[in-house]
């Protein structure tokens, strides 16, 4: 037996060992689109006075601020990305969220908590505030609505312009429930806040005061005693609502407001049909082209099949190794890949064909067939690429994917048709005696 | 088995018989895009919102259309395309021109409750006018960007000529795929793009292998004319280019069939793409490059010079 073709068969074996293990240990990440979930572009809202620094620390801000937020909802691998070229977008994944209301309250609310202090109220309209003034606030005072009840009713507060606790100064935010069993949002203050705020508490103790949070105000307590650095946020409507806020708070306030410029929100149960579409497409496709290669290049059709086969394989291990995420574009990707990936192969048989025809020995007809086919080979291969390569341009994830796909698919094929189906050539003939004839579906 | 054994036919010879069809078909896009004004764009690139909504039995899509259109503007409900019939329906939207884009979904939702009591919303997508202007410029720069990408590869591979004819004959099958879409109004995606761009890369991958073959062929032709090395070329590299099409064709096919509605619009691109893309390599790339050729031979009066390439050895 041929010594090197030994080594090579042991290479390829342990390559598909790695490859196998590779797809075992680090299973492919499903994209949005097949497992369901929420995808959303989010443009932050920054002044247009603000300098091109400015503009990148509010973003960036803004991004961590979502990103902390996000992880604390238990949704750790959804990273909050910069999308677009204009600079102030953000690209949210979030896998498994469905409720609208709920990735609303993640994403939009500011989370600016501030407390007030109260000097009249509550007027029944704006308009019935206003009057008590005739018309018009004095310029230290600010006029404040409650958060509409569930009848759609609001009550109108006039207090200090000036907060006496800003939504900087938490330092930290819990549920707990209170005495009587309803969920609370507890936070504690700074240290700074908390001294300014025993002092004004001390001051006004019978008084009231707003607890507002983005400018709505959450209720208003009468100060029963001085209070140091923690307190309590009733009119939660149920737990969630309570804890959501708590993780608003805990992850701090947005920076600026945000606008949603694309949602997509799809539900699990689609990309569970997507996932069976895509598997019997890639089944369809994969069937029909070992029937004809089988049919039309008899042994030789069985050699490429392996190489389609090992193709595959090493295509999800690569795509697993990358870490990169499958969505359905990338499905078809692959399934395309098939009928793509066979087309070296058959380009290097139709070689071998004419130099057999041509005469040549089976041996020398192998090898002229492959080093010929290999230069176009190069030339197919590297078009595809240019335009895949273009396709990055789109930050849109699933259009990466489709890309990614089909690069690394192609470089893997190269490596299959070339150097798998050579050596699996060399064992058909290493195993056959001198002059028997390559099964190549060639009647002579 | 072999399917083209030593075959011999005159090609070039018989141009216009392959290459009418395609003007026809060209015109006949053309004709299509400018009578509807332009390509008919998906929310990708004009935005808008689109509604994935499965029915409880067969979707009232009259009723859904009046209900929505009610409360917004540019409506259109459609059966989603599939072919198991699963009951439904996709329902399209403009913007309003003021509100909140999260808002949508609920009036839609709204509108749907009114008149279907089991339903579920699958998928919902919503695209501010801006993203889908920012998409409509990425494509094209994506586009340009491919095909003048090619074109320089081709021209340091082979010669710039090469090049030329084969961009031209790429453009031609993206035009034509794009002219089929709007003969059959479908919309063009951002999917369907990204099929584009595939099949500019494909088509060329094709164009590649007969040229590379006319380049080889020409070392050991002689004083041969130009038109027969070409033809014996193509004649050569004929079973694997229907081969090889063929069997892209069929994955495309079968995602065509089995992909489900979502991939509809990109594997109908690609069906087509495939098929005019292995066309035009033997149809229009080869016939550029045989006109400009002889035109150039006969200004100057001379034998075209070879291109500058090693001798690989010969064919038969």
């Amino acid at each position: 037996m041929n010594r090197t073709l030994i080594r090579k068969t042991l290479f390829i074996l342990a390559l598909v060992a790695a490859s196998a293990f590779a797809i075992v240990r680090r299973p492919i990440r499903l994209g949005l689109d097949l497992r369901g979930g929420a995808s959303l572009i989010l443009r932050v809202k920054v002044d247009d006075s603000a300098s091109p620094e400015q503009r990148r620390d509010v973003v960036e801000q803004t991004r961590q601020v979502l990103e902390r937020r996000i992880n604390a909802y238990g949704l750790a691998e959804a990273p909050v990305q910069p999308y677009g070229s204009r600079g102030n977008e953000l690209l949210v994944q979030l896998p498994g969220v469905h409720d609208p209301s709920r990735i609303q309250s993640i994403v939009q609310s500011r989370a600016v908590l501030e407390w007030y202090a109260v000097e009249e109220g509550p007027y029944a309209t704006r308009a019935d505030a206003m009057a008590q003034h005739g018309g018009i606030l004095p310029y230290d005072r600010k006029l404040l609505a409650t958060r509409p009840a569930a009848d759609g009713r609001q009550s109108w507060y006039v207090a200090r312009s000036r907060p006496v606790v800003r939504g900087t100064d938490l330092r930290d935010a819990r549920v707990a429930a209170d005495s009587m069993g309803q969920p609370v949002t507890t936070f504690s203050l700074s240290q700074d806040a908390a001294a300014r705020f025993e002092q004004y508490t001390r001051a006004n103790i019978g008084r009231r005061a707003a607890i507002v949070l983005d400018q709505e105000i959450l209720s208003v307590p009468v100060i029963e005693d001085a209070i140091r650095d923690s307190g309590q946020i009733r009119g939660a409507r149920n737990l969630e609502e309570a804890q959501d806020l708590a993780v608003n708070l805990r992850s701090g306030a947005l920076p600026a407001a945000i606008e949603i410029v694309q949602t997509r929100t799809v539900e699990a149960s689609l990309g569970a049909d997507s996932i069976r579409h895509g598997v019997q497409a890639g089944a369809a496709g994969l069937a029909a082209v070992v029937a004809v290669m089988l049919l039309y290049y008899r042994w030789a059709g069985a050699n490429a099949t392996l190489a389609l086969l090992l193709n595959g394989v090493l295509l999800i291990a690569a795509l697993a190794c990358f870490g990169a995420v499958l969505t359905l574009p990338g499905i078809a990707g692959v399934v395309l890949t098939i009928g793509m990936a066979v087309d070296s192969n058959v380009l290097i048989f139709e070689r071998i064909r004419e130099e057999l025809r041509g005469g040549k020995s089976t041996g020398a007809a192998l090898a002229a067939g492959f080093s010929k086919a290999f230069d176009t080979l190069v030339d197919t291969h590297v078009t595809t690429v240019v335009s895949c390569a273009f396709l990055f341009l789109f930050g849109t994830p699933a259009v990466k994917g489709f890309a990614a796909t089909l690069v690394i698919g192609l470089l893997t094929n190269l490596f299959t048709s070339v150097f798998v189906s050579r050596v699996a050539f060399d064992w058909e003939l290493s195993s056959r005696r001198r002059g028997t004839e390559l099964s190549i579906g060639l009647a002579r | 088995m072999e399917l083209f054994k030593d075959t011999r036919f005159d090609f070039l010879g018989r141009k216009w018989w392959f290459i009418l069809p395609s003007l026809i078909l060209t015109f006949a896009g053309l004709a299509s895009l400018l009578i509807k004004g332009g390509p008919l764009y998906s929310i990708d690139f004009r935005g808008g919102a689109v509604m994935d909504v499965r029915c409880d039995g067969a979707p009232p899509i009259e009723r859904i259309r009046t209900a929505v259109s009610n409360r917004l503007t540019g409506v259109s409900v459609v059966a989603a395309h599939d072919l198991t019939g699963s009951n439904e329906v996709l329902v399209s939207a403009q913007l309003p021109a003021e509100g909140d884009l999260s808002e949508l979904r609920q009036t839609i939702d709204q509108a749907l409750s009114t008149v279907m009591t089991k339903y579920s919303i699958r998928d919902f997508e919503v695209i501010g006018p801006q993203i889908g202007a920012d998409l409509r410029r990425q494509a094209l720069m994506a586009t340009a960007g491919a095909s003048a990408g090619m074109l320089l590869y081709l021209g340091w591979r082979f010669r710039l000529v090469y090049g030329a004819a084969a961009v031209v004959a790429m453009v031609h099958d993206a035009f034509i795929t794009v002219g089929v879409f709007s003969l059959l109004d479908q919309e063009i995606s951002l999917t369907v793009v990204a099929a584009l761009l595939t099949l500019i890369g494909y088509s060329m991958n094709d164009t590649i292998v007969v040229f590379d073959r006319i380049r080889e062929n020409r070392h050991t032709s002689g004083r041969e004319p130009l038109a027969v090395t070409m033809n014996r070329s193509i004649n050569q590299t004929l079973s694997r280019t229907v081969l090889t099409s063929g069997l892209t064709l069929l994955t495309a096919l079968s995602l065509f069939l089995f992909g489900g509605p979502v991939l509809h619009g990109f594997s109908l691109a690609l069906v087509i793409g495939i098929v005019t893309g292995t066309f035009s390599s033997v149809f229009i790339a080869s016939p550029i490059l045989l006109a400009w050729e002889q035109w150039r031979a006969g200004s100057r009066a001379l034998r075209v010079p070879l291109p500058t390439v090693e001798p690989t050895g010969g064919v038969r």
